[in-house]
């Protein structure tokens, strides 16, 4: 058996921004740990948008493709890498969602479906997020709250969220905002 | 800046513009520095926000997603912003319309030939690289790497969606400072002036039609209205 503090001490947390960089040079090796490293959070996130298991794999699988493909585009002056993959990977999510929506819409000829949605008032802070992230969370009003995660984890764009929380589009668009920089000013000051 | 366009930041971080919506704030971000640093910083939290609750996807999943990399190209490096000047979308069909009535040619390619050589200063500057920029990073991108008969390098490409192509010679040799490096179309054997090229900069235009070609020469300072020498690259756009 192995030292455990040797292995602490020889081997840190992986560079994420490193090793998309090495990635970028087509290194699979580095494009193989980038995925170890990052895929629990893709595929978690892509579960809660998408909920399909099956479908939240294809979008995983499309999203590690994205990333190996633009590796070469990613520049680490206007982010790190792991908030590049997690762009891209919502932005995945949400058009999975928006497709099968289309598609559904065009299924039943154009019927107007009721817009479903998990209960925005009930459990507004899911039980798993944890740590600074959920503690951040509770600082946003309950209307901010709302909006950014109808938006975020539902696929919903503002016009949606709006007619769902039944209020005017401006104040969605701004709660949006609003929330997010109580969220991003409360992350920076967790760190 | 528009302050109702910039309200739709946040909207814009969590993906819940519609396609149009987004697009139109795309273009509004170009030229709107402060507003790009804000979304950079609210995407960093809508991203620890959905980075917060980890599942590992199923083992397979890796094996597959590993062996679909192995088959995927990458995409080239993006030519980096500021890097590049534009000819403007109006210009080449100036140039393909004077190429085929050659009376008119000499005196559009002087008028050429001088819009070029400034490149133009502050915004409309940057405006001009978001253009080359675009076409190399656009998804169907056709990009060649071609040698030239000077000991150079120069790298095309070409965008079918864009209808656009663009060129980055900053790998050509430096030239002396009577020396420019000019582009020309050539259109049933007549040369129509593009114009001079900055070699660490590089240009982006429309697709000329398929019977263009698109050459590269050595010229006196400031550019000629007909080639003086021979050049140092040919390229049938329409083939990168």
């Amino acid at each position: 058996m192995p030292e455990p503090e040797l292995r602490l001490v020889s081997q840190g947390p992986p560079d994420v921004d490193d090793l998309m960089r090495r990635a970028s040079r087509g290194d699979s090796q580095a494009f193989e740990a980038l995925y170890d490293e990052l895929s629990p959070a893709v595929y978690g996130l892509a579960r809660r948008v998408v909920r399909d298991p099956a479908r939240a794999e294809d979008v995983t699988q499309e999203v590690f493709l994205d990333v190996w493909r633009k590796a070469t585009r990613f520049d680490v002056e206007r982010g790190k890498a792991k908030t590049w993959v997690m762009t891209i990977a919502h932005r995945r999510a949400v058009d999975a969602v928006r497709r099968s929506e289309a598609q559904k819409r065009q299924d039943h000829q154009g019927a107007p479906e009721e817009v479903s949605h998990d209960e925005p008032a009930d459990a507004l802070i899911a039980a798993e997020e944890h740590g600074a992230v959920r503690d951040c969370l509770e600082t946003l009003t309950e209307l901010q709250l709302e909006s950014v995660r109808l938006a975020y984890f539902n696929g919903y764009t503002y016009g949606e969220v709006a007619t769902l929380l039944d209020k005017p589009l401006p104040t969605i668009k701004t709660r949006m905002r609003d929330g997010l920089i109580r969220l991003r000013d409360c992350l920076e000051g967790a760190r | 800046m528009s302050t109702d366009l910039h309200t739709l930041s946040g909207a814009y971080a969590l993906n819940a513009l519609s396609a149009e919506e987004a697009e139109q704030f795309q273009r509004h971000l170009e030229a709107c520095p402060a507003c790009t640093q804000e979304v950079r910083e609210l995407q960093q939290a809508a991203a620890q926000m959905g980075a917060s609750e980890e599942i590992s996807p199923p083992t397979y999943l890796k094996a597959k997603v590993l062996a679909a990399a192995d088959r995927t190209p990458q995409l080239p490096p993006q030519v980096t912003r500021g890097n590049v000047i534009h000819v403007p979308r109006h210009r080449w069909s100036a140039i393909l319309l004077t190429a085929a009535a050659a009376v008119v040619l000499i005196v559009a390619g002087v008028v050429g030939v001088n819009q070029l050589g400034g490149g133009g200063p502050g915004e409309q500057q940057d405006l001009l690289a978001e253009g080359v920029v675009r076409v190399f990073q656009a998804e169907d991108a056709h990009t060649a790497t071609m040698e030239t008969a000077n000991g150079g390098k120069i790298s095309v490409a070409t965008s079918p969606e864009l209808g656009e192509m663009a060129v980055d010679t900053d790998e050509l040799p430096p030239l002396d400072d009577e020396h420019d490096y000019q582009i020309w179309a050539i259109h049933d054997d007549t040369y129509a002036p593009v114009g001079v090229v900055e070699r660490e900069k590089g240009a982006a235009m429309d697709m000329p039609d398929p019977e263009t070609v698109v050459a590269i020469t050595i010229e006196p300072r400031g550019g000629s209205e007909q080639p003086t020498t021979e050049p140092i690259m040919q390229v049938n756009p329409s083939e990168v």
